[in-house]
């Protein structure tokens, strides 16, 4: 188990919430404030920072030491810190100066996530957004700042690597995570298709880009998904159960690179089929088929999920504030059976860290007296 | 640089196919670690094979989508139908330290390969599954791809406007959180071995692996919060935000209003139309709460001009400013991405590559190498793993070794 200090932003707080999963004594480290991660909403109950959903879920299982790093004390607590910590985790730009903090323990991991660009300018320079979004109205960015998740993943990915190299060569790495790579790398499958064939990759709507026939489509009483794998199989597998002549006659259609130049068409077809069925009939036939199926859902659709529950997933809690709850506790955390506890107040552990590094009572009095 | 990466020596056996699996382990291989793919002519992973438009037909053996998720890898050929195939495999498996797989749920268990059997050769032995939904609960039968999962999590109906379809992402979106997150999770689980001593069995369901970036709307759901409706391209707290029409065709900016001096900048680079300079507007409150008539505003004027000059006049008043790039913007444009370097590919003398978007101040990580040819490196790991002699080889070769 790794001490880390985050002071990361939401580039890359769901990394942090990872090295949490991951076991790992995670301090936050805020202003008095409090965080930005608190401020975000939705709010649960009251507005306030003790109910952001994302810092409930984001700052769970993480420890909270408030300190105004813009005092010359809140500065020396956090020296000495470090000085006990495996891993510094920050998003820039930073309140400290990284060289200072690793001076006083050569063994102190830095992860820089540097995040030069607002959430919008990063998903339209990167090229995200072109792949997103109805054709001919605006490209969209992904909801719920998901355009994060990949410099988080990578953040918590790289951390974990230095602490391997560590305990080879002694000494901690200096890693910096480019957030502008990061969602650079995500448009890899376009660059193939045009470094390969010239051709660009365009936003379709409901309708996925990777394999012809795939996507989100109407039927009687909503919307349910389709993915055929790329292999005839599934083809064949979808044909006897839609028996559609008109697709049946066109035999060619089993090739998966016939289908691409008939994209639209066969989805058209295959839109037209399913409007008179419902949901469940549709995903549940399909899947007794071995055909990639399921429904759409929001998140608000699957917190009794019998999946997520039954795997441990929604783990049962007894929450301070909110009483007994099924908690997502995250996908590392269920394989893992790691415990995730709350997320704490704010400065719930100012107290209990600062007395381990060594402070008086007295002392710990003063530096969480506000400021003048 | 390989002997210094971080993973150098650390053998992994992978039978992975299309793309999650595939890019897990190769994240594995640019860290520096010995990775093996198992597979088999009888049927060959195929990702990519036709997916492509005309023109993108193989190069010798593999497809262009293949040779980018298998760079630095090697390959083995074994037929896991035949009872020596199995048996060979499981040798491997006892040399692994990490096995990565993402069949269905319960195939690696019909092989007598899953974690279970192979403990018994190997203890140590760290295995990590990628099925849909998991090895068990309810659904773990059920079969998913990426698009699946983009809208069984919530990713397409967080996305887009309010009164919008479900909106899917353009690219495997899934397979890359998916393959990262397992990536993850077998990093810890050589950590904690290097400390217990003990391997891990990661049963990583990948309906989960992509929940969770969305936790945070899945608790406010479970706590009986409210949650916020699409919000288009726009933010809770800064405005105006979003993506504006430009001259030409499909040609747009976006742009991001962060303070107040930063919107009187945005009114005077627009000419001071009167109809901004309204005192509403002075606040973020009062521009969130008449972001439309913003909108209307601001797109009157740029949809006059093409985004390149709209994105420099804008970012020259110290507006962050982007115009939408297409792909040919981000592979080819000036100041385009970084991330996507050259490296040699015998079959067509180089390739474009996606790099590692992170960077270790001690140096670089691994330098890439070619995709394998199917089978290219059988006798080398057999040797290499097993220490197995030519004659050995020879004699599993018509059967085992297709």
């Amino acid at each position: 188990m790794a001490r880390i200090i985050d002071i990361s932003g939401l580039a890359g707080a769901y990394g942090a919430r990872m090295l949490v999963e991951g076991g790992h004594d995670v301090i936050r480290v805020e202003p008095p404030a409090g965080d930005e991660i608190r401020r975000m909403v939705p709010f649960v109950g009251e507005p306030g920072p003790e109910h952001g959903a994302y810092h409930l879920y984001l700052n769970a299982g993480k420890r909270s030491l408030s300190l105004d790093l813009e005092s010359a004390e809140g500065q020396s607590a956090l020296v000495k810190l470090a000085a006990t910590a495996d891993v510094l985790y920050a998003t820039t730009p930073a309140p400290f100066d990284p060289e200072q903090l690793a001076q006083s323990n050569s063994r102190l991991i830095v992860v820089l996530v540097e995040d030069p660009d607002p959430e919008l300018c990063l998903s339209a320079r990167s090229g995200l957004l072109s792949l997103v979004g109805r054709p001919g109205r605006p490209p969209m960015m992904l909801g719920a700042h998901l355009v994060y998740s990949i410099p988080s993943l990578y953040a918590a990915t790289a951390t974990l690597l230095a602490l391997i190299q560590r305990g080879r060569t002694g000494h901690g790495e200096r890693v910096s995570i480019s957030v502008r790579e990061c969602v650079e790398s995500m448009m890899e499958q376009a660059m193939i298709e045009y470094t390969f064939t010239g051709q660009g990759t365009e936003r379709r709507g409901s309708r996925g880009t990777i394999t012809a026939t795939s996507g989100a489509l109407p039927c009687k009483d909503g919307y349910w998904l389709l993915s055929l794998i790329h292999r005839d199989e599934g083809w064949n597998t979808l044909m006897e159960w839609m028996d559609d002549p008109v697709l049946l006659a066109d035999p060619s259609l089993a090739k998966e690179e016939n289908r691409h130049q008939q994209r639209d068409f066969i989805m058209d077809r295959i839109e037209t089929w399913a409007r008179q069925h419902t949901r469940i009939e549709l995903v549940s036939e399909a899947q007794d088929r071995h055909i990639p199926a399921s429904a759409i859902s929001t998140p608000a659709d699957l917190t009794d999920d019998p999946q997520l529950i039954a795997r441990g997933y929604l783990r049962e809690m007894e929450h301070p504030e909110f009483g007994p709850i099924r908690f997502p506790v995250g996908a590392v955390a269920t394989v893992r059976g790691t415990a995730i506890k709350p997320a704490p107040r704010l400065g719930q552990h100012t107290a209990e860290i600062l007395t381990e590094l060594g402070y008086s009572a007295r002392d710990i009095e003063v530096l969480a007296r506000p400021r003048r | 640089m390989a002997e210094t990466a971080p993973l150098s020596g650390v053998r992994v056996l992978d039978f992975t196919h299309v793309l999650a699996g595939p890019f897990c382990t190769r994240l594995l291989a640019d860290f520096g670690a010995d990775v093996v793919r198992v597979e088999s002519r009888l049927r060959p992973d195929r990702l990519g094979a036709g997916t492509w438009k005309p023109g993108f037909e193989d190069r010798q053996d593999r497809p262009a989508a293949y040779m980018s998720s298998n760079r630095s890898k090697r390959s083995i050929t074994i037929n896991l139908k035949t009872r020596g195939g199995r048996e060979l495999a499981t040798e491997l498996a006892a040399q692994a330290d990490i096995v990565v797989e993402n069949f269905s749920a319960g195939v690696m268990a019909r092989l007598g390969l899953d974690y279970t059997s192979l403990i018994k050769v190997n203890p140590r032995i760290i295995f990590a599954s990628m099925a849909g939904y998991g090895q068990d609960g309810p659904r773990r039968d059920w079969v998913s791809m990426n698009v699946n999962l983009q809208g069984c999590v919530g990713i397409m109906m967080v996305t887009g406007a309010p009164d919008d379809p479900p909106i899917a992402v353009g690219n495997s979106w899934c397979d890359y959180v998916g393959g990262l997150t397992t990536c993850y999770a077998i990093l810890q689980a050589l950590v904690d071995r290097d400390q217990a001593g003990v391997g891990a069995n990661l049963d990583m369901a990948q309906f989960e692996c992509n929940l969770s970036p969305l936790g945070p709307l899945l608790l406010a759901a479970t706590l009986g919060g409210v949650l916020p409706p699409r919000m288009e391209n726009r933010s809770a707290t800064e405005a105006p935000q979003g993506c504006y029409r430009c001259s030409g065709n499909d040609e747009w900016v976006a742009i991001t209003v962060e303070t107040d001096a930063q919107w009187r900048s945005l009114v005077r680079a627009l000419g001071s139309p009167p109809a901004l300079l309204d005192a509403r507007f002075d606040s973020v409150a009062g521009r969130l709460a008449n972001h439309d008539e913003i909108d209307r505003s601001i797109e009157t004027w740029t949809q006059t001009q093409s985004a390149v000059e709209v994105a420099r006049a804008l970012t020259g008043a110290g507006v962050p400013t982007e115009r939408v790039r297409s792909i040919q913007d981000v592979v080819g444009g000036p100041d385009g991405a970084t991330v996507f370097r050259t490296m040699p590919e015998p079959r067509i003398e180089e390739m474009m590559y996606t790099g590692l978007p992170f960077h270790f101040g001690s140096g670089e990580l691994a330098t890439p190498f070619a995709a394998p040819r199917l089978g290219e490196q059988t006798d080398d790991v057999l040797r290499d793993w097993l220490g197995m002699d030519a004659i050995k080889i020879d004699a599993l070769r018509e059967e085992v070794l297709v």
